[in-house]
């Protein structure tokens, strides 16, 4: 494991300053470095509602008697106060939308304004660049467009959450992290299966759950805690030497092989970043079973009927 | 009198030979002299309000707790936010209540269809009185403001609770299903209208 030099969590991902940005930490305090427990791991989220001058205040006028503030925090926010662009707190983000902007489904928490949902699906039959933007058909219907004028509200499982600006780069990010982004931006489907590049100029907003590090190539990452990449090519799969050895013989003759989940990792060469989360926990991701499931197109169909025979084998070992 | 007060994501509640009410099971720690005892499915209220609760699924399940000392109560390491009450009321999803004070009063409140969907409960608690009430939330709560004018639209699962003039409605459309996907069980949205605070918490799920 090697960091690159001083390179502390939101500092700059290398020395050269790259285009997609660093998260945006936004809510005005200096993160913390990699030592630490993610924020809100015993430690309340440093900054959170750090009041904007003039909105300090509990602010009155409605009716019945002078309601106090809701919370410690002291202050209360409405769509003058919210951030544009923004992060509210580090796991909630304010995007001020004029015009389009994707989201994931379930994203959003809430919002101000006057502001519709199209499912992508629909509303690239309306409007043709849509579908140009949105090229993945796997993960189409996860997506919707949101359109019109207002403050929207998106959180992810109570993750952390950044925005990255895109400057004519590539970044490619886990499917189940990247929460919205701009229609500048181009989404495809990674080689990688459970992973999307972004293209183009724009921003993004993706979770994490705790700080994202960044690592230079050459580096290997564990599957579940690879948040993303950018600028380098895609991962190759590294299987640990030990393990090779102790099942050549039962590769040869045709089992899967059994996985404890640390002998498979993602061997990254070449230049860029590589972003990682401090947790391995996943969720369950709906795209990937279409992904293979398409993928078995390739089978032929003597070939698809014994995938199947050992797919129902292994769902009856593990009830 | 009783202190409750938030310490990251513990409640540190300061009794002084009086009484609160804390989610049974939630106590973590207890400095000094302090007694613990079920207050069974109550939950204040009274009889009419057990019935009502009964009646609307909108399950709690309260201790008392009273003494001389300092108990620490703490939920699935969720944020603690303490709302103070100076005779209104807040009105909260009941999952979400860790503790109050014991001048507080809670009632069930009938919230119509939204509770059927969302799987929280047909009905909402209301806390009313002067006094003190912790929250939980997963993240922390963000308290939102609604002005005539400013309508404020919330995800039911993002929803903890709200005070002031405001009416909810629900919400069906064709935008908000297309949302949330069909089947994934939240048809429905939330829309605030009046004068008031709205808290939401930060995971939608």
């Amino acid at each position: 494991m090697t960091y690159p030099p001083g390179n502390p969590y939101g500092g700059q991902p290398g020395p050269g300053g790259n285009p997609y940005g660093q998260p945006q930490p936004g809510y005005g305090q200096p993160p913390p470095g990699y030592g630490q427990p993610p924020p809100g791991y015993g430690q309340p989220p440093p900054g959170y509602g750090q009041p904007p001058p003039g909105h300090g205040q509990p602010q009155p006028g409605y009716g019945g008697p002078p309601q106090p503030a809701a919370g410690p925090t002291g202050t209360t926010l409405n769509p003058q106060t919210l951030p544009d662009d923004d992060n509210v707190n580090p796991y909630v983000f304010c995007v001020s939308l004029s015009g389009d902007w994707f989201m994931s489904k379930g994203a959003m928490l809430a919002y101000y304004g006057n502001v519709r949902f199209e499912a992508v699906t629909e509303y690239s039959s309306v409007q043709g660049w849509v579908a140009a933007r949105f090229s993945s058909p796997v993960y189409v219907q996860d997506w919707v467009v949101a359109t019109g004028h207002g403050k929207v509200l998106i959180g992810d499982r109570g993750f952390d959450l950044n925005a990255y600006d895109l400057d004519d780069g590539n970044l490619t990010i886990k499917a189940n992290n990247l929460c919205a982004f701009s229609p500048q931006l181009e989404l495809k489907q990674s080689i990688v299966p459970g992973f999307v590049t972004l293209i183009g100029t724009g921003k993004f907003i993706a979770s994490s759950n705790g700080p994202v590090i960044f690592v230079e190539p050459p580096f290997r990452a564990d599957p579940e805690a690879l948040l993303g990449w950018a600028d380098c090519p895609s991962p190759s799969v590294h299987h640990d030497a030990q393990w090779m050895t102790q099942n050549i013989r039962a590769m040869v003759s045709g089992a899967l092989g059994r996985a404890s989940g640390e002998e498979r990792q993602y061997d990254f060469t070449g230049t860029g970043t590589i972003l990682l989360q401090s947790s391995e926990v996943a969720r369950e991701d709906p795209a990937v079973l279409r992904l293979v499931e398409s993928q078995t197109q390739l089978l032929t169909p003597s070939q698809a009927g014994s995938l199947g025979q050992r797919l129902v084998a292994r769902a009856q070992q593990q009830h | 009198m009783a202190q409750l007060t938030a310490h990251k994501r513990v409640l540190h509640a300061d009794l002084q030979g009086d009484r609160i009410r804390a989610a049974s099971g939630s106590m973590v720690a207890v400095e000094g002299n302090v007694d613990f005892k079920s207050a069974g499915m109550g939950g204040g209220g009274g009889m009419r309000a057990a019935l009502k609760r009964a009646v609307a699924g909108e399950s709690i399940s309260l201790m008392d707790c009273t003494g001389h000392g300092r108990v620490y109560l703490a939920l699935d390491a969720m944020d603690v936010l303490v709302v103070d009450l100076a005779g209104d009321t807040l009105t909260v999803e009941s999952e979400h209540i860790l503790a109050h004070t014991e001048q507080l009063r809670l009632d069930v409140q009938f919230a119509g269809l939204r509770g059927v969907t969302s799987g929280q409960g047909l009905a909402t608690t209301t806390v009313t009185g002067h006094g003190q009430v912790a929250l939980v939330s997963e993240g922390p709560v963000m308290a939102l403001e609604v002005a005539p004018g400013q309508d404020l639209v919330v995800d039911p699962d993002a929803y903890v609770g709200s005070r002031g003039q405001l009416s909810m409605n629900l919400v069906s459309g064709v935008s908000w299903k297309s949302l949330v996907g069909e089947g994934s069980g939240e048809p429905f949205s939330l829309r605030f209208t009046g004068h008031g605070l709205v808290l939401v918490q930060s995971s939608e799920r």
